[in-house]
């Protein structure tokens, strides 16, 4: 069979503003195509982009090519296959146990929440990015990492840190340069945690893999903690604020879920309407027909869930925020062996405390001008500020 | 070679070949069965499996352990006694001829 066709107009600036149009255009004329300006092919289909994650055996994850293992200064668990991923996904998982989210992390999370909100000016313009979303998912993180000395401000600056360094495709030296200072600082953070989660076991990620009967080794329990605060904030931030948007624009459907509390709608809408991790690249072990072309072996794809979540085989009019559309999957989470962790998280406390606490606080809530709201983002995609009046 | 027969909410039956060995998640997503979403692939993660077992098969199955019930908990559709996540039922042959229900939604 032939390879994909290529492309040569297609710029990653393009894809970073306003990927949706180009996606649109990809599904209808070319769903597998090699974009030369990210030396990648990409994937614009629901079923090609989860055909491909739920097949680990000839997609794998490890992607040799990009600068995340410099930037954490390790391999980490979202670049491994097989057994290797699972033993440290594992370590990790007992955390996010579902016993845990409802007995320990939803109830801090509703704390923290309602701390952040009581804080906020009243009668000023404010931007939720920074006055809300962002501190409130640092902090969130922050006690479910075990780290509770850790700063909003320093985990947001090294959260930055990582994924500037990991996607810094282009080598230059400020990125590394940075996030190596963030790297320091982490790791002494972690030196000094690890002797008092010995001492002091709790449900934290950090006692949970230091306290393992079998434990990880010591270097991959201090990369996992890094690759989730470097995941770990962003998504749930750009989730909350994406959501908001979308209800602020849309004062009937607003309207509507007040009425009727079923605020999970408006979470999986959001998340399907902008996914806060638009791609997931896998390597491509042996060569793999699809569509009636060849995806050659040790290709790099990357599967647009951004797409995927908008095909119009599962979704009518793909780009309206419309929280009463008929039910269909998407793929916010990923599927497969890499499936998020954090998905039941996200969930239960955006979904089910966020949201509806916050409209109950304010019910005037309105939006400055939604057309000063900035969006950017390939590899993660979120609004950049959200200026709001609280009490309308 | 076992069988497995699935219901959906609304009353359709689809029967399929199944391997011993393989789960119904497997069977139900090989077979192209709508209705099993199974987003993490069958590691007990994302409660998108969910299947209540019929009645009649019930004992032969077995009652979810307690952290499959903790997962079953977030599932879309309300858990009940027979609920399973199918991920984790894996065909023997004393289960040839099983019918599960399917939720009205995994999402
Ligand atoms: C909870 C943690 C994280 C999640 C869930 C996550 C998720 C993802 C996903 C879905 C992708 C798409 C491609 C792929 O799988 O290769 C991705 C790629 C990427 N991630 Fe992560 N990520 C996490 C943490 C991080 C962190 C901490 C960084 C940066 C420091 C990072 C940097 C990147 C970069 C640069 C890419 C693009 C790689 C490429 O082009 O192949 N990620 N991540
Ligand atoms: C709305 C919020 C979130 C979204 C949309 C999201 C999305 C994703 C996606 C798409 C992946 C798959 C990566 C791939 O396929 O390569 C992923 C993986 C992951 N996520 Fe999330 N995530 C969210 C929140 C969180 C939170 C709050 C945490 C942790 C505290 C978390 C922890 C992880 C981890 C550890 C992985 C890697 C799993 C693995 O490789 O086995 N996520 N996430
Ligand atoms: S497939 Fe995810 S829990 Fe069964």
């Amino acid at each position: 069979m032939p390879l994909a066709p290529s492309d040569d107009q297609i710029t990653i600036d393009a894809l970073t503003w306003d990927p949706y149009p180009i996606y649109r255009r990809l599904r209808a004329e070319a769903p597998i195509l090699r974009v030369n300006s990210i030396g990648r092919t990409i994937l614009t289909k629901a079923a090609d982009t989860r055909a491909v994650k739920d097949d680990p055996a000839r997609f794998s994850s490890n992607d040799p090519t990009t600068p995340m293992a410099r930037a954490f200064e390790a391999h980490t668990l979202m670049r491994k296959d097989g057994e290797a991923h699972m033993a440290e996904r594992m370590a990790m998982a007992p955390t996010f146990s579902p016993k845990n989210l409802k007995t320990l992390w939803v109830p801090a999370y509703e704390k923290v929440l309602n701390d952040y909100l009581d804080r906020l000016p009243r009668d000023e313009v404010v931007d939720l990015f920074p006055a809300l979303a962002g501190p409130l998912a640092a902090r969130v993180l922050a006690l479910i990492l075990g780290l509770p000395g850790a700063s909003d401000e320093d985990l947001q600056r090294w959260s930055q840190a990582l994924i500037d360094g990991a996607g810094n495709f282009g080598y230059a030296d400020e990125p590394f340069e940075r996030v190596a200072k963030a790297n320091k600082e982490m790791n002494a953070l972690l030196e000094a945690r690890v002797p008092q989660v010995k001492a002091a076991p709790d449900q934290t990620a950090l006692s949970v893999m230091v306290n393992a009967d079998r434990p990880i080794p010591m270097s991959q329990i201090v990369s996992n903690i890094k690759i989730a605060i470097g995941g770990g904030i962003n998504e749930p931030r750009d989730a909350l604020l994406t959501i908001l948007f979308g209800l602020l624009t849309n004062p009937d459907q607003r309207e509507a879920l007040m009425e009727s509390g079923e605020w999970n709608l408006a979470f999986e809408e959001g998340v399907r309407w902008v996914a806060p991790i638009q791609v997931s690249g896998r390597v491509a072990l042996e060569d793999v027909e699809m569509r009636g072309v060849t995806i050659p072996k040790g290709d790099v794809v990357m599967t647009v869930q951004a797409s995927a979540n908008h095909d119009e085989e599962l979704f009518d009019h793909p780009e309206r925020f419309d929280v009463f559309r008929k039910k269909a999957s998407h793929q916010s989470f990923g599927s497969g062996p890499h499936h998020c962790l954090g998905t039941h998280l996200a969930r239960q406390t955006i979904g089910r405390i966020a949201l509806p606490t916050i409209f109950e606080r304010f019910p005037n809530m309105e939006l400055v001008d939604p057309s000063k709201v900035v969006w950017k983002g390939f590899g993660f995609r979120g609004p950049l500020n959200l200026p709001v009046r609280l009490n309308g | 070679m076992t069988r497995i027969t699935f219901i959906t909410a609304d009353g359709a039956e689809t029967t399929v070949d199944a391997t011993v060995g393989d789960s119904v998640m497997r069977v139900a997503r090989d077979a192209n069965v709508p209705g099993i979403a199974a987003e993490c692939g069958g590691a007990k993660m994302c409660a998108t499996c969910h299947v209540y077992v019929d009645e009649a098969w019930f004992d032969r199955v077995g009652a979810a352990p307690e952290d499959e019930q903790d997962m079953l908990e977030f599932a879309a559709s309300e858990a009940r006694e027979t609920s399973r996540l199918s991920c984790q039922i894996t065909l023997s042959p004393d289960l040839d001829g099983l019918v599960v229900h399917l939720p009205e939604s995994q999402i």
